[in-house]
Parts: C-alpha cells; structure tokens; sequence
C-alpha cells in the first residue's frame, strides 16, 4: 500500500501542477518539491519491509493475461535507486524552485520533473519486464520533454529530438528481449524469468536476450556508440541535466543489467561485451572531457565516462562496485552540476569556462562545492568516488579482465586530468569576462569582437552575487553525502555495503576471486595516474606563470584542438553518413517520385474513374417515364423468356 | 357450361399486353394510370384462375394483396399526376423530365 503511494506520489504532483499551474503560481515548486520529499520520506519507512527478505516487499496490481501479473516491488537493488531518485529529485527540486524562479514556464518545468520522477519510479519499481519497458520509456519520454523545455531555442528542439530517437533504439532491443522472453518462457515477472531460464534457452538465446536488453541500456545510459545524444542534451535547464541527465536516468542501465543479473552470470559472451563497451565508453567519454570548454559539456562527457565505469563494473560482474559506483556518483555529480547552475546562474548564462576565471574569491561556496565534488569524481582517498572506482576497477581484475582493468586505471588519471582542468580554470587566475572572446579563442559569430558588458543588455558589470538559499542548500546537503557515502565501501567482503547485498546478485561462478596483485597494490596504481593527471592539470593551468599567460594559451588550445578529439571521434559526422543522409535521400526520392507518381497519381485515377462512371450512369436516367416503363417491360420480356426456354430445356 | 382456364390466361395474356403498350406508347397520364391498372387487373385474373385451377388459396390471398397496392398506387400516382397539373398545363409525361440525369 505504501508502495504504490510511493509511486503514485509524484504522478498526482505531475497532474496537478499540470492542471493548476496558473491558480497555484509561485506554490507550484514547492508542492511538487514537498510530494517528491514525502516519497522519500515514505521509502525510508518502507526500509525494513524492502531489506526483509530475498525479494524484499512486494504489492501485485493487476492480472492481464495468464504470466502478466504487473505489480511493484522493492527490494534491495530498487530501494537504493527509489531512495536516490525521490532523494536527489527532492533537492533538485528544491533547487529548481530557486533556478527556474523567474522562468515564464515554472509549472510545466515542476510537472515535468515530477512526471519524470513518477516515470523512474515506474521504472525501478516494477516486478515484470514490461513493466520495465513502460517507464523506461516513460523516461525517455520525460527526458525529452525536458531537453527540449526551452522550445524557442532550435537547438534544444534538435537535441530532445535526438535524444529521443536514441532512446527509442535502445527501447527497440529491450522490446526484442521481452520478445524472446515472452516466447520461450511464457511469463513476465523477474521472479519466474530468473527461475525458469537456464532451461528455457540456449546459449546463443540467452545471449541475444542479454544483447537487446544491453542495447536498451547502451542508449538510456549514453554508452558507445549511442552516446552521442548526452552532450546535447545540456540543452536543457541545469537542474534537469543534474537529475536525468547524471544522477538517475541516465543510470538505468546499470539498473537494468543489476536487476538481470542472473542472465549476465550465466552468459560469459554478454559479460564480455557490455564489460569492453563499458571501459571504451569510459576512455572515450575522459577523452572527450579534455578538449571541451562548454562547462555542462565537461561534465556531461564525464558522467558519460563514469556511467561506462559503472556499465563496466556490472557488466563484468562487480556488481556491488558498480550500484555503489551509482551511488556516489548521483550524489557528487548531482553536486557538480548543481554547483555549474549555480556559476550559470550568477553569470547570466555564460557556460564557457574560458570567459569565467577567478570566481573562487566572488563565488566560494561553488569553488568549495565544485572543489570537493572534484576531488570525490577523480578517486581523491577518503571521498567516495576513490571507493566505488576502487570497488569496480578491483573487481574487473580480480574476474580475470586485465585489459578492462588497465583502461579503467588510465581513465582514471583523464578523469583527474580534465576535472582538475575544469576547477582551475573557471576558478583561478582572473576573471575573463571582459577579454574579447575572439582573444580566447572563442568562434560563436554572434560574440565576435563582443564583451560581455556590451553582450550584456542592461549594460550591468555581471555581478557574481552569492547564490540564494535555495540553490546553495541542497548542494550544501550534497556536500557530506559526495564526501562520506563512500565509506559504505570499505572493508571488502565484510563492508556495510557487501553485507547489505550479501549474495543478492549471485556470482558467474563459484570458482574463488584472484587477482595478480593485491588490492592495496592497485589502489596504489590507480592513485599514481591519478596525482600524474592532476600533475598535467596543475602544470598547464595552476603554475602562477602559467595563470599570467592564460589568455593566449587557451586561444592557442583552442585553435590547436586535435580535430579527432574535437569533433568526437566523429561519430556524429559518421551517423550523419551512414544513416541521416540516406535518409534524407530516400525521402528526397519519395516525395519527386513515389508521392506524384504512386499516391498522388492513385488518387487522382480514383477520381477520375468515379467520375467517369458518374457520368456512364447518369445517361441511363433520361427522367421519360414511357422510357422507364419500356425498359421495365423488357426486362420482364427477358426474364419469362428465359424461364420459359430453361423450363423448356427442363 | 365450365369456361376452361386457357381462356382466362389468355385473356389476361391479352389484357396485360393492351396495359403495357398503354403504359409505352400513350403519353397522357391518366391513361398510363389507367393502363396500370389494366396491368394490375391482368396479372389478378391470371392468378385467381391460376388458384381455381390448382385448388390453392394462396392465389386468391395474393389478388387481395394486389387490390390493396392497386389502391394505394392510384392514390400516389393520381396525387403526382395533380401536383404535375398544378405545376404547368402541360399534361405531356415526355415534357415532365425534371429527374433528368
């Protein structure tokens, strides 16, 4: 019962604000905020039921066929999501009420929102595969309504439409799986799919089912090669790309492989597939973070980076490592975007780190948020991020993965690299907002040769006052979290974390974990190419003569950009080749030929040939009644005379 | 003396084909009803005969049956033919061709 309030919370939110948004005006925010805390609150309770037994607290909805029973369940793998999601969602909200003050749409952006949370919850909750399929695009849907949430801008318009298409893929392969599944087992909910498989498939079934459910993952979670739909997806207000877009949805993924966990046990070839996609998502996502200066892009291509740790991590079967992976991540991730609205936010929406600098002695409170949650992304001992990627990195060795281990230590040292990058240039130094951007570097046509004070239309100095209540509130309640949860981690099998999921997942095999060196050994690694990434980062942007020359050197890094990198590996380039153009062609073709020629022409022949016949019959009616009554008796001639011949011949 | 009844189907053979080249060839109206009824009144003769001969109620059940349209067709047609005469003088059915396709 309290489950489906938990549920069911956040779509009453979705209606209302929808429906009343102009009576309720400035309420709007804070009652959606209120309903999404009262979700959380209500989980809480619900933490006894959930971590009670194996399947944890279970509440059937309704029978549709035989074997589709839909209901909710919560156990322990979807209460750590449900707490994330109505938790994180409950301060980002609190923060948007701040963000979006002022905006013409508040109460459409907090339906939204809530419609997006009551869609995760959808998604987290349910016990049956199609259940899954429903909020997973329910999520999608959400996430494109908020992509798009600035409709008058076309480029929010292209990426929601993007992202959308993207997501629709990865919905195609897990409706592929749910269709195998369906076949072959006859029934939707986990607990008969995970106890009837090893029979129901083959090897190389189980392994298509692993496919299409990984390929639904690939594009929710943004792994190569359909990933290129996150970086647009800044588009959006930085509130939504802190909830969807790096702390829960676009981690669904990971949740979907946790939840089918035995599948993945039992498929070597699946555990090796999404295990190398994870790693190469990871290096190419920290790659890309090197060469970008649109500060959300930053941190859009390293929660891509991390989300491919995590994707990795559960792929290979580290399991725990990479829901806590999840875990740490929502929390200082959501933290760093929160803490980039905040810098957007005080100045007036510049997003380029090259024009910021020098806003740790104007902003402090972001410098400090923005520094910890830094130090907890690039694996800093003693915040959580070093744990999680520990946990994963670790494991991914210890299941005999050498080379996805080697890769993710290296991705390590990128991701302190450009992090520390990100801090040292929008804080450092001295504030660049008045340089000419083309001094920078910068080649936006409509900034060229522009200041900001001239860009600005009240001619105001932009005024980097310190962030309201509001935002800074939930970013500070963030702060221990990205700091301490990590902790949850230590101590290998008998930490917190372990023994809370305590064999929930299952193992591969039950052949004892080895590993060539020990752990300390590569924590040691991982921490030695993490101090050379923050070595590189420090030397280029943090070396007081380097912090006098930074204007011509970013200038100079900016017009030397290695093309690869800059145009990201051209895998937009390659899509627009393979698929937009022969698209766009085959529609070119259709609308010279197939539409004059074949619909068009097929309607036109239809009206011309009833016409035709319009006119064939209208010359019977000549309106002479002598005529008609001939014609009567003709008939009447014809037909005795042909009864009288057929009896005759009778 | 008993009429056989070949002479009654004759006779409505003939009374029939007079009705028929009266409904085509005349073209005053009243005739053409006229005519009509001579047709009704063939086929009725035809069919009583038909009863008798066969020792068959049906026959005399469906010349009721016959009568009771007859009437009311008089009815209709007798309206138009009034309504036609209202309209214009003309009492010609080859003039009154409004229904023209």
């Amino acid at each position: 019962m309290l489950l489906t309030v938990i549920w069911l919370l956040p779509l009453l939110g979705a209606v209302v604000a929808w429906a009343f948004g102009p009576q309720l005006r400035g309420w709007t925010g804070p009652l959606c905020s209120a309903l999404v805390g009262l979700a959380f609150l209500a989980t809480c309770a619900s933490w006894g039921d959930a971590t009670a037994g194996a399947t944890g607290l279970h509440v059937p909805l309704v029978r549709w066929l035989p074997g589709w029973d839909f209901g909710l369940q919560l156990d322990r793998l979807s209460l750590v999501w449900t707490l994330i999601v109505t938790g994180v969602g409950f301060l980002i909200h609190v923060y948007s009420i701040g963000y979006m003050h002022g905006d013409r749409a508040v109460a459409r952006f907090f339906a939204y929102m809530n419609f997006f949370v009551f869609a995760m919850l959808t998604l987290v909750l349910s016990d049956n595969v199609v259940g899954l399929l429903v909020g997973w695009g329910l999520v999608g849907l959400a996430s494109y309504f908020l992509i798009g949430f600035w409709f008058e801008r076309p480029t929010a318009v292209a990426a929601a439409r993007k992202a959308f298409i993207m997501n629709v893929v990865g919905d195609a392969g897990i409706m592929f799986a749910i269709f195998l599944i369906v076949a072959r087992i006859g029934s939707i909910g986990y607990a008969d799919v995970f106890s009837r498989f090893p029979t129901a498939f083959t090897r190389e079934e189980l392994f298509l089912v692993c496919l299409g459910l990984f390929i639904g993952c690939a594009a929710k979670s943004a792994q190569v090669p359909l990933h290129t739909w996150l970086p647009d997806a800044m588009e959006g207000p930085t509130p939504v790309s802190a909830l969807i877009h790096a702390a829960t949805m676009v981690t669904a993924g990971v949740y979907l492989i946790a939840r089918f966990a035995p599948l993945w046990n039992a498929s070597a070839d699946a555990r090796v597939l999404v295990g190398v996609i994870g790693a190469l998502t990871a290096l190419l996502g920290a790659t890309l973070g090197c060469v970008q200066w649109d500060i959300k892009r930053i941190l859009a291509y390293s929660t891509m980076s991390q989300i491919g740790y995590m994707i990795m991590g559960v792929g290979v079967g580290a399991f725990e490592g990479g829901v806590l992976h999840f875990l740490t991540h929502a929390f200082f991730k959501a933290q760093l975007f929160l803490t980039s609205g905040i810098i957007i936010h005080a100045l007036h929406d510049e997003q380029d780190v090259r024009r910021m600098g020098g806003l740790r002695t104007r902003l402090p409170f972001a410098f400090w948020a923005m520094l910890i949650g830094v130090l907890a992304i690039s694996g800093v001992p003693g915040l959580s991020g070093f744990f999680s990627k520990d946990l994963i990195l670790y494991g991914t060795l210890q299941r005999g993965h050498p080379w996805l281990y080697g890769v993710g230590v290296l991705t390590a040292g990128i991701t302190a690299y450009y992090m520390f990058r990100l801090l040292f240039v929008t804080f450092l130094g001295s504030y660049r907002g008045e340089v000419d951007p083309s001094d920078l570097g910068i080649r936006h046509p409509e900034l060229a040769g522009t200041t900001l004070a001239e860009h600005a239309e009240d001619h105001e100095p932009p005024h980097a006052h310190a962030p309201a209540w509001l935002m800074a509130g939930p970013v500070a309640v963030l702060i221990p979290f990205s700091i301490l949860i990590g902790w949850l981690g230590l101590g290998g099998e008998s930490s917190p974390w372990a023994r809370f999921f305590g064999g929930f997942f299952g193992a591969a095999s039950s052949a004892p974990l080895h590993a060539p060196i020990t752990e300390s050994v590569s924590t040691l690694l991982v921490l030695a190419c993490v101090i050379v990434g923050f070595a590189i980062a420090a030397l280029r942007y943090w070396r007081p003569d380097a912090l006098r020359a930074i204007v011509p050197r970013l200038r100079a890094e900016a017009i030397h950009t290695p093309a690869l990198l800059w145009n990201a590996y051209y895998f937009d380039a390659a899509y627009e080749v393979l698929l937009v153009r022969p698209a766009v062609a085959i529609g070119r073709w259709f609308v010279r030929t197939v539409d004059p020629h074949v619909i068009d022409a097929g309607v036109r022949e239809a009206a011309i040939s009833s016409q035709w016949l319009g006119h064939l019959f209208r010359s019977f009616e000549t309106g002479l009644v002598r005529v008609y009554a001939l014609t009567i008796a003709l008939g009447a001639v014809c037909f005795v005379a042909y009864y009288a011949l057929a009896g005759g011949a009778r | 003396m008993i009429v056989p009844p070949e002479y009654y189907v004759i006779l409505s053979a003939v009374l029939f084909s007079i009705g028929v080249v009266g409904v085509i060839v005349r073209r005053n109206p009243l005739i053409m009803l006229m005519s009509i009824e001579l047709l009704f009144n063939a086929a009725n003769l035809a069919l009583v005969t038909y009863a008798r001969a066969w020792v068959d109620n049906v026959g005399h059940v469906f010349a009721f049956l016959v009568i009771t349209v007859a009437a009311a067709e008089a009815a209709i047609g007798l309206a138009i033919v009034a309504v036609t005469f209202r309209r214009s003088v003309n009492v010609d059915v080859d003039e009154v061709a409004v229904l023209k396709g």
